[in-house]
């Protein structure tokens, strides 16, 4: 009898199963199938090392910013162990100096190159804390440049602490499942490389995305989010979309002299954008840093996503009055209407703590000051003070809600918000 | 060949970086550091744990901004600040600082008393150091006047006691942690807490009235490898 019931509810299961597993196939076969999982561990291909490659590949590492996640804090170059903190658990970057047991010095050509290109190395399936579906549209020739050039890096026998996370993404093969759901595997734009140079830095080395783009779930970087600005997972930071809309106020010149120097009549990088800059972009040759900024300034604008709020127009209930402080501290820099100092201070208005979504720019920017980046085209940088002890949540929240008193929404901060974004945030 | 429109891109770009490189002065361009460490390096009245700047030897004051930069020293205000600062420049604001006139700071009278036994073991330590468990003086590094000697050790004058505990307390941890070898590290773990607090607060009780400045280098040679600083080689 209870044989014959169990066979019952299977059968009566059995088309839901099968129509799971139709779905899983088909999920897995859009993640690329079995071929990511193939990872070429005995390749024996080798790559070109003459001085033109190596100088090409040290330049990409150095455009892929791959130290500023791979380094520590005064940590051997490239020797890994960079925290990245999520929401399902802290993951370290890994070795990748040349050390055969601790870095990647035993990795053949293709094994890196597979690395890059599907996120699957031989310790199994990637976190995508690892830019790979940027650095898929890489060249060939431009990921054994940096194959070429990362073996050139003394090796470390440095071990990165073992990552620490939850349930169930603590198993690598978790990232199957997260794959099947997200990941898209892109076709290698090479024909990008040589049409449109601008491009190709920014959605493969440059892995602008990351950072740029806006965020689905879990992480995942769907198309529509291209480029359309995001707050960063790990820190908190707000990064401006990339498009023609968001970079009107700069010209290719200007954009692209910003790019490399980090500051401009328009705003000056501080928090994530200071360490591209000062670790990377400050390296851009002048020909493709203007390739960049043309680019980014055809790109065209995706539509804002709806803010829960929006619409919800409440009066400010400041008991400080904002117009009033900013006057007392913040004019005589930034000038009666937020119009800046040429050359010294970043004019307030249209700029992005100004007008983003989130508030988190400019209130870290008045808690703890900050100071732009050093660069050969900005070596001696003004500095904004911290104002953390000089003024009360409240003359925060009043002078930050007076700032951003034409973002959408309208900033309406409160003393106990201040509170809650207290704390230095350094990776 | 380059084309026209590129050209003059590049003549703009080049323009626009001309602009930037005004004038402004130091004090301008460091508002960021004025807002602890005063405007001039001095120090803020109210805000004593901050360490003073002004008069500091240059080497020292450039060793620490390093020190935040590279991850010798932890202090997440300071390294949010220079976290992305070049050597050229943090070389120029030592310099800068170490050019004001040291600060004025008139003893703490307000500092916890130091009993007559705890006074003796401070004047013991400061003056003859604790041979036995390899401590030297700390006038033999400091300077007789505890002026400091330049390039590279600082001034034990003006510093409030919270400010050196803590200190000795980073030392001991590895959270503050000078060029190998670390002399400080090894001096903090070779005295005992409670003498720590009483060196540290008989050096808070010392004038600083006459802004000494710190002796010149090679005006007399610290007895202990310290960082990169010059010492006296000792036979074995």
């Amino acid at each position: 009898m209870i044989v014959r019931r169990v066979s019952i509810v299977l059968l009566a299961l059995l088309p839901v199963l099968l129509a799971a597993v139709a779905v899983a196939a088909v999920l897995f076969a859009r993640q690329g199938g079995f071929a990511p999982y193939r990872v070429p561990r005995d390749s024996t291909r080798t790559v070109a090392t003459d001085g033109a490659t190596l100088a090409r590949g040290e330049y990409l590492v150095r455009l892929g910013d791959c130290a500023a996640c791979h380094t520590t804090r005064g940590g051997v170059a490239f020797a890994g162990g960079v925290p990245f903190r999520t929401s399902y658990g802290t993951i370290f970057s890994t070795n990748i100096t040349s050390d055969p047991t601790h870095g990647i010095g035993d990795w053949s050509a293709d094994e890196f190159a597979h690395a890059m290109r599907h996120g699957v190395s031989r310790l199994g399936p990637l976190f995508p804390v690892f830019p790979y579906e940027q650095f898929a549209t890489l060249t060939d020739t431009d990921i054994d440049a940096i194959y070429a050039w990362l073996r050139t890096v003394a090796p470390s026998d440095s071990a990165p602490p073992a990552n620490r996370l939850d349930f169930p993404a603590s198993s690598r093969d978790a990232m199957i499942g997260w794959r099947m759901l997200y990941y898209r595997p892109s076709i290698a734009t090479t024909a990008a490389a040589s049409t449109d140079r601008g491009q190709y830095l920014v959605d493969g080395a440059g892995h602008c995305a990351s950072c740029h783009s806006a965020r689905g779930d879990r992480y995942s970087l769907p198309p529509e989010g291209y480029l359309a600005g995001g707050s960063l997972p790990v820190n908190g930071w707000y990064a401006p979309p990339l498009d023609s809309e968001s970079l009107a106020r700069f010209s290719v010149a200007e954009l692209a002299d910003y790019l490399r120097a980090g500051t401009s009549p328009h705003g000056t990088a501080y928090g994530p954008m200071a360490q591209v800059i000062y670790g990377s972009l400050s390296a851009l040759e002048a020909s493709d840093a203007t390739a960049i900024a043309d680019y980014l300034k055809r790109v065209s604008p995706r539509a804002p996503k709806k803010s829960a709020s929006d619409g919800i127009a409440t009066a400010s209930n400041d008991s400080v009055n904002g117009a009033e402080v900013y006057k007392r501290t913040c004019a005589d820099c930034h000038g009666d209407d937020g119009e800046g100092k040429a050359g010294r201070y970043p004019p307030l208005a249209n700029s992005i703590a100004a007008t983003a979504p989130d508030p988190i720019n400019a209130v870290r920017l008045v808690l703890y000051g900050a100071m732009a980046p050093t660069t050969p085209g900005n070596p001696r940088p003004y500095s904004m003070p911290p104002f953390v002890q000089q003024l009360t949540s409240a003359e925060i929240a009043a002078v930050v809600n007076y700032i951003r008193r034409d973002a959408t929404p309208p900033s309406r901060l409160t003393p106990d918000e201040i509170e809650s974004m207290h704390g230095i945030v350094l990776e | 060949m380059m084309l026209p429109g590129r050209a003059l891109a590049f003549v703009l770009a080049f323009a626009t970086v001309a602009a930037f490189a005004d004038e402004g002065t130091l004090d301008d361009r460091l508002a960021a550091c004025a807002a602890c460490h005063g405007k001039h390096g001095e120090g803020v009245e109210g805000a004593e744990y901050y360490p003073h700047l002004a008069g500091k030897p240059s080497g020292y004051l450039f060793e620490q901004l390093r020190g935040f930069r590279d991850g010798r020293r932890n202090n997440a205000e300071m390294i949010w600040l220079v976290q992305f600062a070049n050597d050229a420049w943090l070389q120029e604001i030592a310099e800068h600082y170490a050019a004001e006139t040291p600060r004025t700071r008139a003893a703490d009278t307000g500092a916890q008393a130091l009993t007559e036994e705890r006074r003796a073991i401070a004047e013991r330590l400061v003056e003859h150091g604790d041979p036995a468990r390899g401590v030297p003086a700390c006038i033999e590094c400091h300077g007789k006047a505890l002026t400091g000697l330049e390039p590279g050790i600082p001034a034990l004058l003006g510093l409030p006691a919270d400010y050196v505990v803590a200190q000795f307390g980073h030392w001991r941890d590895g959270v503050r942690k000078g060029a190998p070898p670390d002399c400080m590290h090894d001096v903090a773990n070779a005295i005992a807490v409670e003498d720590i607090r009483a060196v540290a607060t008989w050096l808070s009780q010392q004038s600083n009235a006459e802004s000494a400045r710190p002796a010149p280098a090679g005006s007399f040679v610290p007895p202990k490898a310290c960082g990169s600083l010059p010492h006296e080689e000792k036979a074995p």
